[in-house]
């Protein structure tokens, strides 16, 4: 799974801040709890792996998909949707490497995130 | 009930994911709703079922979330009769076609795609409120009415007990409009009198029970006696003019509303009702208490029509013979007014030299005369069970056996005559000392006659139409001094109770052939003309 441009799409995020009227802090609150959560979200999906308990990997995935989605972060939010149907399937075949995938993109994501969160501070 | 404005509500966010949540709430303020967050199913109904907070309007319920899920969720709440009617708008991804369906089929009202939009937001939520709202204003509107029904039923049940109608009428007032207590004053003597309760504590009802209100500006049951307009407090301790009461200080009611009970624009009494908080009663709630204090209104008005009646029927029977004052407010009154026919036995008595004694005697001695014959006949008459038919200067008409029925009606008719003849010599002694010499002369028959009433609007007698009361009246006429005349068939349906004599056949006015007649003989005075002499 490959994206052209950067892990997050900008109009979606364009969308967000302009739906909460350009509250820039909120939306550093915001992006502060997807990462907090996200790495939650993680750490269930790497237990479920570890436990090669595939329905346990349905939750945090849903989870971690539909926030992605709202944050436009929608290659990793098609990647969580996978995972999660994967679960919901009870397949663990390569979960594994498809979790370690998530892990790769959710960093990416957040990498942009943070820089981006510097970028608007100092703008 | 509450003063919140049209489109907006409390709207409850319920998702496992912090994020959304976050995010939901974010939207749901910038909208201008009011949101509550719960992190998982269970959380939810632990809040909706908590009676310290303020309920809530809208749901917006995730599905995938660890515990109680939002079927789950869902499953509980159209299972809880005090939920079930909350509109559930469940959040599911568009490609979960399938959970939607299955939680429309479980009785959610909407639901709202993952990836959230605003204005997808604020539509599906106003639209769930606007049914809500709909919803609550049908329950309120059947509430109200069947409210109202309940009263209206008490009023035609007891019609007449005012106590029974004002305390339904009290307690549905209160009930309705939310109110801590309410009362009803009723005015006497100048002053308003607690006349029906409900709610309030025992020192609050007992205090303003024992306590009347006079008219004046300290309190607004005195108010609205003053103005006959309906007033409001929103709050007692913030006016100037209220003065505070034992009974408001110990119950510590703040918000008040008072409702003028009129009959024909008077004040004949208060709705009042009270909150405790500061929290003034709304348009609605106001239209609400006016609609009971009409109500109120009604029952006393009844009351007072029912003492009116009262009063009227005995006064009536002051005037008619109590028979027929009986039978004009009886059930089958109007039926018997309207004319049947019965066999009576009629009894005329009018007075032999009664023109000659109004001419000469002062008019005053003939009406006081006049009122003592009427008087000692009509004692009679009631005695006898007579039906008086009517006084006619000396004149006086009575049958017997309608409308109540009497089977010895021509005896009772006899017997009567007769005393009536004794009475009169004695009344009459006074006058022969004077030099006016009055007799009375009697006629009775029996026969068929028709019965009701007679006139036009506006002045009716209870009176009869047949042979028997022109046979009557004939042989009143005929009779003389003193004497009564019986026709033939009073004579044979007395059957020898009475002793009377052959009188002979008489050619009668309006009768084509002579009639027989039989007399009844004074027992114990002479021929009147004798005592005359005496």
């Amino acid at each position: 799974m490959t994206r052209a441009g950067g892990p997050i799409d900008e109009a979606t995020y364009d969308g967000l801040i302009a739906m909460t009227g350009g509250d820039l802090e909120f939306i550093n609150d915001l992006v502060d709890t997807y990462l907090a959560d996200g790495l939650d979200q993680l750490a269930a999906l790497d237990a479920a792996v570890a436990s090669n308990d595939a329905a346990a990997l349905t939750r945090p995935a849903h989870s971690l998909k539909s926030s992605s989605l709202n944050l436009g972060a929608l290659l990793l939010g098609e990647m969580c949707r996978e995972l999660e149907e994967q679960g919901r399937a009870t397949q663990i075949a390569d979960a594994s490497s498809r979790v370690a995938g998530v892990r790769d993109e959710f960093d990416a994501v957040r990498a942009w995130l943070l820089e981006h969160r510097a970028t608007q501070a100092s703008a | 009930m509450s003063p919140r404005s049209e489109a907006l509500g409390r709207v409850l966010v319920v998702d496992d994911t912090p994020f959304n949540r976050q995010l939901l709430v974010r939207l749901l303020r910038t909208i201008g709703h009011e949101p509550v967050e719960a992190a998982d199913g269970q959380a939810a109904l632990d809040l909706l079922r908590n009676p310290a907070i303020p309920t809530v309007d809208v749901i917006l319920l995730d599905l995938v979330m660890p515990g109680l899920d939002g079927y789950e969720t869902l499953a509980a709440l159209k299972a809880d009769p005090a939920l079930r009617e909350l509109p559930v708008i469940v959040i599911s991804g568009v490609d979960e076609l399938e959970s939607i369906v299955r939680c429309i089929e479980m009785g959610a009202a909407d639901y709202l795609p993952k990836t959230f939009d605003p204005a997808i937001l604020r539509a599906r939520i106003a639209a769930s409120l606007g049914q809500k709202r709909l919803r609550d204003l049908e329950r309120e509107a059947t509430e109200r009415q069947q409210a109202t029904n309940d009263v209206l039923a008490i009023m035609s049940r007891s019609a007449f007990d005012l106590q029974t109608v004002l305390e339904a009428v009290v307690e549905a007032a209160r009930r309705l409009t939310a109110a801590d207590y309410g009362a009803a004053y009723a005015e006497s003597g100048g002053a308003f009198r607690v006349v029906a309760s409900s709610g309030g504590s025992v020192e609050l009802d007992g205090y303003e029970r024992s306590h009347p209100i006079a008219p004046g500006r300290d309190s607004l049951v005195g108010r609205v006696a003053l103005t006959g307009e309906i007033a409001q407090l929103d709050d007692v301790l913030g006016d100037e003019e209220y003065a505070s009461t034992p009974g408001q200080v110990a119950a510590g009611y703040r918000t008040l509303l008072a409702i003028p009970i009129l009959i024909d624009g008077d004040v004949v009494g208060v709705l009042a009702l009270t909150r405790n908080a500061v929290e003034p009663f709304s348009g609605g709630d106001q239209g609400l208490a006016r609609g009971f204090a009409e109500q109120a209104a009604i029952g006393m008005a009844n009351a007072r029509l029912l003492a009116t009646i009262e009063r009227q029927r005995g006064q009536l029977a002051r005037f008619l013979s109590p028979q027929v004052a009986a039978l004009v407010s009886s059930p089958d009154g109007e039926a018997m007014l309207a004319g049947h026919r019965r066999e009576i036995t009629a009894m005329f008595c009018d007075l032999r030299n009664f023109t000659t004694f109004s001419e000469m005697a002062e008019p005053e001695e003939v009406l006081g005369f006049l009122r003592l014959y009427h008087a000692t006949v009509g004692a009679l008459v009631v005695e006898h069970g007579g039906t008086l038919e009517h006084f006619a200067g000396d004149g006086i008409m009575v049958f017997f056996n309608d409308p109540v029925q009497q089977e010895d009606h021509a005896a009772r008719a006899t017997r009567m005559a007769i005393a009536i003849r004794e009475r009169f010599g004695a009344l009459a002694d006074d006058w022969r000392r004077r030099g006016h010499v009055l007799e009375v002369g009697i006629g009775i028959a029996t026969g068929y006659a028709t019965m009701g009433r007679i006139g036009f609007e506006g002045r009716y007698d209870y009176g009869g139409v047949g042979n028997a009361i022109i046979l009557a009246s004939r042989l009143s006429s005929d009779a003389g001094p003193g004497e009564i005349l019986l026709s033939q068939r009073t004579f044979a349906a007395i059957d020898g109770a009475v002793e009377a004599e052959p009188a002979g056949e008489r050619q009668l006015k309006g009768f084509s052939r002579p009639m027989a007649t039989f007399s009844i003989q004074a027992r114990t005075r002479g021929a009147p003309a004798e005592a005359a002499a005496s």
